[in-house]
């Protein structure tokens, strides 16, 4: 318990009797106390005497004296429990005033934490509830305008922040914008101005063009009206003369150039298709691609001013005219339109879809970057360091004194215009040609035959006339074969290079003799490129007249057999061609069943 | 490689006469790395390209004053290249106002028997000595980052002591004469580099002792 002075409790027991009855005089009738034996007998029943023994001389041999009682009671609280202490009768009383000590020491306690005033204090709890209504609906609506008072400081706080971020993100924009832009483009500060470099010189061209662009804020926004949904915080001033957009523009024409047309390319603007991206992006795109295309011409008209070819290249203005076979003419112009204002001219024609050649016009641009590429590979960079700039081998020139030809082998390597000829040449060969087995080439066809043959041609016609001439001779006995096959009739021969007949100057002739389903008749043909075609029928026997009389051969059957033959004359026959011919000589031969 | 633009590319022939631009700069070793990303960004976009290189300065006194001058340079890193013999002129006095030291300049690619030759026509060599570190290229203007280091022992290119705990940077073009605007690109190309590195124009004859 609580560290206070040890408190001496006495207990004595009551000694009053029990009250048996009250009579009418108040006379108390008690209960006569219990005898010697009759208590001796009660203290027995309550030993245990299953228990240890020592106890039990304790407990046999005491009083009913009351303070024996209550020293034995002590005696028995010090010593060992033998009795069940549910049986005491002071059990009771000694628990509740345990609990009451306890109860006394916790008041204690907090009266003492209380009246330190610490850790604890009292207030006074008002016991009036009945307060007048008037007094709390006034107390009510103070207390609801001191929170309502709190929420619109609140709201006036947000709504503010929030306008002050919409300014700030207009504001951030343009640095966000800006950063886009930087991730894309070359850019550089100068001064307090921001330049941009949109040419392909760190790409290795050797173009003079400068291709610098100017990156301005754009300030003409008004805050009050709804901003406009393409609005850019950004834009880029392009160089004037990069400005719209241009193409190279290559097409073949097969009629001679009229002196009076050259210059005057038409410069409609190609249908662009909507490119996706800012618009700051789409601009420096299109005035890069406008340089490029400016380069390119530029290269190509310098390499046709210098190199020499048979038939001069012609420049004039924007235009590129050469003749890479006689009476075909490539022409390559810069299409350049600024976009703005539309040509007086609108394009009254609409261009021929299938007059500029896309191919030719991509080719140029990737062999342009491809030079481009040329320029920054290592082989470029010195070996000592002081030399110049420049291919390594033509550096050994000097030292292993390379004379003119190894020199201009080292340097060959072909110009843009060169380039770009050969493969107009080759793409007018390609459309020419009829799809035959053959590779077309540049300058030659080379023709790959089915039974592996090889031919080279060159570009004359004549040699390819000559050929196709015996390709077409071999075409129709082959012809003659298949429609054997459809028509039932047998093939007896067939060869494609005969010995026989008369030598033909180009290819060798062909020849086939199919029989009749019924074994009658036989059609033979044999077919030159240079003597043409010749067609004979055989006959049974039977139908010919004048048929020499034989003494060796006397059977009728024999004269089913085939006879001799007979030419027909085959520029008289009809059908509109060799094959509609063939089948109606087969049919007439073929006799109804 | 295409038939090369006319007005660009450097035309050595014999009746042009070529010469360098060139601006000059150094930076600790400290702050060589950022040089380098610096040039690696604003260059031309090649692989970085390092090179180590021996040369050899010769001289021919003659009876007047001067002496004639000539460098031979071969690189190490490439055993088989050709050596490269330099004559370079006096800085042209032009007006003040040019930014780069232009001089006549001529190349010669040279066969292995270079230092056999000089010494025959009567060159004697005067200090020789070891570079190494990295070449850039914008164009036609050529970024040359190296450390020099002496050669202990003539002849001998393996036993080298670095001169000092710096690099030298030298920006050159070559170019025909009378071309101005070199000089205004190679100054605007310059400023980019600051403060990294103030490249300037040098006059090597103001620094002989």
């Amino acid at each position: 318990m609580s560290g206070g002075p040890a408190v001496r409790i006495s207990i004595e027991s009551s000694c009053e009797k029990q009250v048996q009855e009250v009579d009418f005089h108040g006379t108390e009738t008690y209960v006569p106390p219990l005898s010697m034996s009759q208590n001796l007998t009660k203290l027995a029943q309550r030993i245990d005497f299953s228990q240890g023994s020592d106890s039990e001389e304790d407990g046999a041999d005491g009083e009913p004296r009351d303070r024996e009682w209550g020293k034995q009671e002590t005696e028995e609280e010090e010593g060992t429990v033998k009795f069940q202490p549910s049986l005491w009768p002071w059990d009771s009383v000694r628990n509740n005033l345990r609990s009451a000590l306890t109860e006394m020491c916790v008041l204690h306690d907090v009266l003492s934490v209380v009246k330190e005033k610490k850790y604890m204090a009292l207030d006074p709890v008002s016991q009036d509830p009945n307060t007048p209504q008037v007094f709390q609906l006034i107390s009510k609506k103070k207390s609801l305008a001191t929170a309502a008072q709190l929420l619109l400081k609140g709201a006036e706080k947000l709504s503010k922040s929030v306008a002050e971020n919409q300014e700030n993100r207009r504001q951030r924009d343009f640095n966000a914008e800006l950063l886009r832009l930087r991730s894309q483009w070359k850019l550089r500060k100068v001064g307090d101005k921001i330049l941009g470099d949109l040419s392909y010189r760190s790409a290795g061209s050797l173009f003079p063009h400068p291709g610098t662009f100017e990156v301005i804020k754009n300030t003409d926004i008004d805050l009050d009206k709804k901003i406009p949904e393409d609005y850019c915080p950004l834009d880029v001033q392009i160089p004037s003369d990069l400005e719209g957009s241009a193409y190279i523009k290559v097409s073949i024409q097969k009629q001679a150039p009229d002196i009076g047309d050259l210059g005057t390319v038409n410069l409609f603007r190609r249908t662009q298709k909507s490119k996706a991206g800012p618009p700051w992006h789409v601009k420096l795109e299109a005035a890069q691609n406008v340089l490029l295309c400016k380069e390119i011409f530029a290269q190509l008209s310098r390499e046709a001013v210098q190199i020499k070819a048979q038939i001069p290249h012609i420049v004039v203005k924007n235009q590129i005219i050469s003749q890479p076979f006689p009476g075909l003419q490539l022409s390559i112009s810069l299409c350049h339109s600024t976009g703005e204002k539309k040509s007086s001219r609108a394009s009254p024609e609409k261009p021929k879809p299938d007059d500029h050649l896309y191919v030719l016009e991509h080719n140029l641009h990737q062999m342009m970057r491809e030079f481009h590429k040329q320029q920054l590979s290592s082989v470029v960079m010195p070996h000592p360091a002081s030399a110049p700039f420049g291919h390594k081998r033509l550096r050994l020139a000097g030292p292993m004194a390379y004379d003119k030809a190894e020199i201009s082998s080292l340097q060959q390597s072909e110009g843009l215009l060169e380039k770009i000829i050969k493969q107009a040449k080759h793409i007018f060969l390609r459309s020419r040609s009829i799809q035959l087995q053959l590779n077309i080439g540049v300058e030659q066809i080379r023709v790959v035959h089915r039974d592996g043959r090889v031919v080279t041609l060159s570009h004359q016609e004549q040699e390819l006339q000559d050929f196709l001439l015996s390709q077409m001779s071999q075409h129709q006995v082959h012809a003659v074969q298949q429609l054997a096959k459809v028509m039932g009739w047998h093939v007896l021969s067939f060869s494609n290079h005969v010995g026989l007949g008369p030598v033909e100057s180009i290819g060798n002739a062909s020849a086939i003799t199919v029989a009749s389903p019924n074994g009658e008749y036989a059609i033979s043909v044999r077919n030159g490129p240079e003597s043409g075609c010749k067609v004979l029928v055989q006959f049974p026997r039977s139908q010919i007249k004048e048929l020499p009389k034989s003494d060796v051969v006397q059977d009728a059957k024999w004269s089913q057999l085939r006879g001799p033959h007979k030419e027909v004359n085959w520029s008289k026959m009809e059908g509109r061609n060799f094959v509609y011919k063939m089948e109606l000589l087969m049919a007439a031969l073929t006799p109804c069943p | 490689m295409e038939a090369p633009p006319v007005t660009v590319m450097p035309i050595t022939s014999g009746t042009i006469n070529m010469m360098e631009y060139l601006l000059q700069g150094s930076v600790l070793d400290a702050a060589l790395e950022s040089l380098l990303h610096r040039l690696r960004g604003l260059c031309d976009n090649m692989e970085p390209e390092t090179f180590t290189d021996h040369e050899l300065v010769y001289l021919l006194k003659g009876q007047q004053g001067n002496p004639f001058i000539l460098r031979a340079r071969r690189s190490l890193s490439h055993p088989t290249a050709p050596w490269h013999l330099r004559y370079l002129g006096q800085p042209e006095v032009g007006d003040k106002s040019r930014h780069a030291l232009v001089r006549n300049c001529v190349d010669v690619a040279a066969s292995h028997s270079l230092p056999d030759f000089l010494n025959e026509m009567g060159f004697r060599m005067d200090h020789e000595f070891v570079t190494s570190g990295h070449i850039f290229r914008k164009g036609a203007m050529k970024v040359v980052v190296c450390n020099v280091s002496r050669v202990l022992v003539p002849g001998n290119t393996e036993n080298t002591e670095r001169m000092s705990l710096s690099h030298l940077v030298e920006l050159s073009v070559l170019a025909p004469a009378g071309q101005d605007t070199v000089s205004e690109d190679m100054r605007s190309f310059a400023e980019q580099l600051r403060p990294l590195i103030h490249l300037e124009k040098i006059d090597p004859s103001k620094q002989r002792h």
